[in-house]
């Protein structure tokens, strides 16, 4: 009996421990928080399924921080999905010290973090670079207000690629890409609606239909009948999607199919070069093309939020932010405002925009739309299995 | 017993049952008929199908070859067969979605990614096949020959021989092997994760994607029918067990020499 008390008051003492600690506190200004993140570490966690993004942190922004702040940065890569509901959990059971310092987040995910309170606020006033970005990509994130829980990191754009060694008359249109599906079958296809660029092709038929007025949510029976007649001359007719854009990327890569898509019109130059994607490839823009922004935040229970602070600076400068827009490691737009920038950084971005790869910027940016809010994709992701049925 | 290995085997206990007081706390107030979708309907039945076909087949397959060794006594035999034991699932998928997908030996035969999960099933078939000639061999290892040979000098036809001198010892290794399998296959990931389709999906591929695609509300879905499938499980254990109870235990004084 006296072994199960020592055993019980032993438990107490572990669950005690773990609950005991209070938040991190956030410096006032930058300078302090810079003094205070001086030799810690900052845990980023992010999506690691791309290699250049990867090699682009670890390679270049890594040294750099700890070059010039102290800081060291360890990547964790983990899906977004599953973060953000580490760190839900972690709300419920009031864990107010987390792991996560800093973490790469957008769209829905963003949305349910924003709900679930798990984010710091006023993020904007303390970090100097904050005052560069594009104020239109920094204030709303997939149709949900951004109010100060995350900062702008990058902004894309949705677009196509096709390999124009076997595609002689690419499509120019969702019309004319439907149609090309039917002449050759087994040649296209899309990945799962639970992914999130299958999702975004998904919400791209739907604006050619119905324009922004599907934005609410309810999507009419007719799309649904019409997305249907697609299946029998997708791969595999239809019959099964690739599970993420990683696995539709290898059917391109392998020559399976003749055309992929994705968030960031430069994101299939390093492919190409480095062989991986057919040397033909090249960039499809059809009617419509949505516009991405993707974000910054600092989880509630982040143990180091000084250092994120300091991180998500170095991650705004503009050197970094040409670093990443680079080919070399990742080709991701900059979240900056140009006309913010003075003469020398400007003329440096402007004179990245050629890859064989990339889209015409001007009809780029002429046919960008914004997103549909969240209601439109969670609509999509619960009545798109009668599709694939 | 010892004090030590009590306190381990009640930490071990502790574990299912904090798994199912987690999964029914998580559970409460959840709306049961949101599982009456047509995603969910049609992974219950696809999972039914992949998991009883895979085990019988496994079940028999095993049992056959663990027979045939052991009337053979080919050791070289069984310790080959052992061989896919060592592959773990995910590279067992892989290896055969390589083999299935395209173009390479079997295309056109048999596709990866189709509705009919053949080539799930085919995958579990060879990695269970192993598992289930491991705990069937031994109890051939144990089997009293002397039935075997009572039943041939009685003049009974092979099929008859197998009934009443192997069959009656077999029933407890299979039931074993046969829920084992049952709660792995019907559960699992990463092997219909890649070959299969994506509609319908087995139960363990839609729970964890609806677990998982940071939609909180729908996480109560997977832990609602992960909590359903462990009674499931639980109850058929129980029952077949109870129902075998007698048998095994008249069967198991016998055997003692």
């Amino acid at each position: 009996m006296r072994r199960l008390k020592q055993f019980g008051l032993m438990l107490s003492l572990i669950f005690l421990a773990a609950c005991g600690t209070t938040r991190a506190e956030i410096a006032p200004t930058f300078e302090q928080a810079a003094e205070e993140a001086k030799q810690s570490t900052v845990n980023f966690y992010m999506w690691g399924g791309d290699d250049g993004i990867n090699r682009y942190i670890d390679e270049y922004v890594a040294p750099r921080l700890k070059e010039t702040y102290d800081v060291e940065l360890n990547r964790v890569p983990m899906d977004t999905a599953e973060f953000v509901r580490q760190l839900s959990l972690d709300k419920r059971a009031n864990r107010e010290e987390g792991t996560i310092d800093l973490m790469w987040i957008n769209g829905d995910n963003f949305r349910n973090a924003a709900e679930a309170d798990l984010l710091q606020g006023d993020l904007l006033d303390k970090i100097p670079n904050a005052a560069l970005l594009n104020e239109e990509a920094q204030s709303i994130d997939a149709g949900t207000p951004t109010n100060g829980l995350e900062v702008a990191w990058g902004n894309v754009q949705f677009v196509m690629h096709y390999d124009a060694d076997k595609v002689k008359n690419p499509p120019t249109t969702f019309d004319e890409l439907h149609r090309w599906t039917e002449e050759n079958p087994g040649r296209f296809t899309y990945p799962e609606v639970t992914d999130f660029t299958g999702n975004a092709f998904v919400r791209h038929l739907l604006y050619a239909e119905y324009g922004a007025g599907a934005g609410d949510g309810e999507i009419p029976e007719d799309f649904w009948e019409k997305l249907a007649t697609w299946s029998p001359y997708l791969w595999k007719q239809g019959a099964t999607y690739p599970k993420s854009l990683a696995q539709l990327d290898q059917l391109y890569a392998a020559g399976d199919v003749w055309m992929t898509m994705g968030f960031n019109e430069r994101r299939a130059e390093a492919e190409r070069n480095d062989g991986v994607f057919p040397n033909g490839t090249r960039a499809l823009v059809l009617e419509h093309s949505i516009a991405s922004t993707h974000f910054l935040a600092v989880p509630f229970n982040a143990k180091n939020p000084n250092g994120a602070l300091v991180v998500i600076n170095e991650l705004l400068s503009p050197e970094a932010q040409l670093a990443k827009q680079d080919a070399t490691y990742w080709g991701d737009g900059t979240s900056l405002d140009l006309t913010k920038l003075d003469a020398a950084d400007r003329d440096a971005f402007l004179k990245l925009d050629d890859g064989v790869t990339y889209p015409d910027p001007e009809r780029l940016a002429e046919r960008s739309i914004p997103d549909y809010g969240p209601a439109v994709i969670d609509a999509i992701r619960e009545e798109w299995d009668r599709v694939a049925q | 017993m010892s004090r030590s290995s009590l306190w381990l085997s009640l930490f071990v206990l502790a574990l299912p049952f904090t798994g199912v007081a987690f999964l029914i706390h998580e559970t409460v107030g959840f709306d049961w008929s949101e599982l009456n979708d047509a995603a969910w309907r049609a992974s219950l039945t696809v999972t039914l199908y992949v998991t009883i076909v895979s085990t019988v087949i496994s079940l028999v397959i095993g049992t056959w070859l663990a027979r045939s060794v052991y009337r053979r006594r080919s050791t070289w035999l069984a310790s080959l067969l052992r061989w896919p034991m060592f592959v773990p699932h995910v590279a067992a998928a892989y290896l055969f979605y390589v083999l299935f997908s395209g173009g390479f030996p079997f295309y056109g035969l048999v596709e990866a990614n189709e509705r009919h999960h053949l080539v799930v099933i085919l995958t579990y078939v060879w990695k269970e096949v192993p598992f289930v000639f491991l705990m069937v061999i031994g109890t051939y290892a144990q089997l009293n020959r002397g039935y075997v040979d009572m039943a041939k000098t009685l003049q009974l036809t092979p099929f008859e021989q197998f009934k009443v001198a192997e069959w009656p010892f077999l029933v407890k290794p299979l039931l074993d092997s046969f829920w084992v399998l049952v709660a792995f296959i019907s559960f699992a990931y990463e092997v219909p994760a890649l070959l299969g389709v994506t509609f319908p999906e087995l139960l363990g591929v839609l729970a964890y994607e609806r677990l998982t695609t940071g939609l909180f509300l729908n996480a109560y879905e997977s832990y609602a029918v992960a909590l359903i499938w462990t009674l499931f499980i639980f109850i058929g254990v129980i029952g077949s067990y109870a129902v075998t109870a007698k048998r095994r235990r008249r069967i198991e004084r016998g055997v003692r020499r």
